[in-house]
């Protein structure tokens, strides 16, 4: 269920707890819902169990899961299934900033980038 | 997590130690005072160029080569005279194996397979069927790259305690890789194997290992957290008009043809960037494992 690339800058750990933050707001992943389990985790994608873990602890920690006895991780019952529109923007902050970096050094023109980004929107 | 599932024997010991181990040949020096500790469950990954001296460090490390000076451990034994239970708990798979080239895969197996007590048979005959070795091939006229997969079959089914691979991704297709770092990944997370290999494959080692150490110039580098790695250290891009604020303790500097400067620096204690990141100008991006490789060692 995760996206992991393990050659890039953001640690593996990070990746997944991102990923939850998002699957989350965005309603994908709703209250009670089981994870996979940590093994299967680190044995789809042939990566250490103790990252997986550490992922896992985190969003635990934040409150975004909760263990539940014999069963495995769920999404926690206090987190509501859809964060308001603002909450969700602000978790797709650090990508905009990102591509408005990348098109001022390619010195392209803010209507360009936003006409085709409306297309890819709308696919 | 890193619960270790069998009782050690030698107490407290670390799976594997290295201390100020030194090392040259008669071209110069290769390894210049390794010092290393390995805790059990972790996942070492070793990295450096063709040449760096990873093979000469294994080697000393199992006890097949005495270095110049400093010593290895293994389970807290000297490795140059381990006793017959430790050597039962570690499984070592050289770049090149050649022994026991008169026997069949299968003969191997039911010949070795005797002096280890975990032995697992059907992992063996699966594994040899999975990646495609006949078993009743003499060993000896094998390819290379089938050769190691046999002795990697070999290491695995012994269900080491520690086990040291060298360079295992360059004898494997990339289904068979995946399958070898499921193996790593798995064994150490759940039985707290311990295992150390060397690989110039980046992705592999960001993947399966839980540190890193980086073999450059005869000194082993950045050891730390393969997370921390990430974390910890930045390229830190200074315009030609700021290079001189550059930090004078940056891990690694490249001047550019433009006057522009990139350096390697590493987070203070505080967890902030060097004063010089605030630079009009400068810029700190984020490195994966292999352009800090690169930075570093290229």
């Amino acid at each position: 269920m995760f996206a992991i690339q393990p050659t890039s800058a953001e640690p593996i750990y990070r990746q997944i707890v991102e990923q939850l933050r998002r699957l989350i707001a965005g309603g994908q992943l709703v209250t009670g819902e089981l994870l996979p389990s940590v093994r299967d985790v680190a044995g789809f994608h042939a990566i250490n169990p103790m990252t997986v873990s550490r992922a896992y602890g985190m969003a635990e920690s934040e409150g975004m899961l909760e263990r539940l006895r014999g069963k495995g991780m769920a999404v926690a019952a206090t987190t509501r299934s859809t964060a308001t529109q603002a909450q969700r923007m602000a978790l797709l902050e650090p990508q905009l900033q990102d591509l408005a970096r990348h098109a001022r050094e390619l010195e392209l023109p803010g209507d360009a980038v936003l006409r085709r980004l409306g297309r890819l929107l709308e696919e | 997590m890193n619960a270790v599932l069998r009782p050690i024997t030698n107490h407290h010991a670390a799976p594997l130690q290295v201390r100020k181990l030194s090392h040259g040949y008669e071209d110069g020096t290769v390894l210049a005072g390794i010092d290393l500790s390995l805790q059990p469950g972790s996942v070492l990954g070793l990295i450096g160029r063709n040449g760096a001296g990873k093979s000469t460090l294994i080697r000393a490390m199992v006890g097949l080569l005495k270095p110049d000076s400093g010593e290895a451990f293994l389970f807290g034994e000297p490795a140059l005279k381990i006793s017959d239970s430790v050597k039962a708990r570690l499984a070592y798979v050289p770049q090149q194996p050649e022994a026991l080239a008169w026997l069949t895969a299968q003969q191997m197996f039911d010949y070795v397979g005797r002096f280890y007590p975990d032995w697992d048979a059907s992992f063996a005959k699966t594994k040899l069927r999975e990646w495609g070795i006949l078993p009743n091939k003499v060993l000896g006229k094998l390819s290379p790259g089938e050769r190691q997969r046999v002795d990697l079959i070999r290491a695995l089914a012994s269900q080491p305690s520690l086990l040291i691979l060298d360079e295992p991704a360059a004898a494997l297709d990339p289904v068979a890789r995946r399958d070898l770092l499921r193996e790593i990944a798995l064994r150490a997370g759940e039985a707290g194997t311990t295992v150390l290999f060397s690989t110039h494959i980046v992705s592999d080692l960001e993947r399966v290992a839980s540190d890193i150490a980086f073999l450059h110039e005869g000194k082993l580098l950045l050891q730390c957290a393969v997370d921390e790695s990430k974390e910890r250290f930045a390229r830190l891009w200074l315009p030609a008009s700021m290079s001189a604020a550059a930090p004078t303790d940056a891990l690694s500097r490249c001047r550019h043809a433009d006057g522009s400067l990139s350096v390697v620096v590493e987070r203070r204690a505080d967890g902030a960037w060097p004063e010089a990141a605030l630079l009009p100008g400068a810029r700190v991006d984020a490195l994966g494992l292999e352009d800090l490789f690169v930075e570093i060692a290229g």
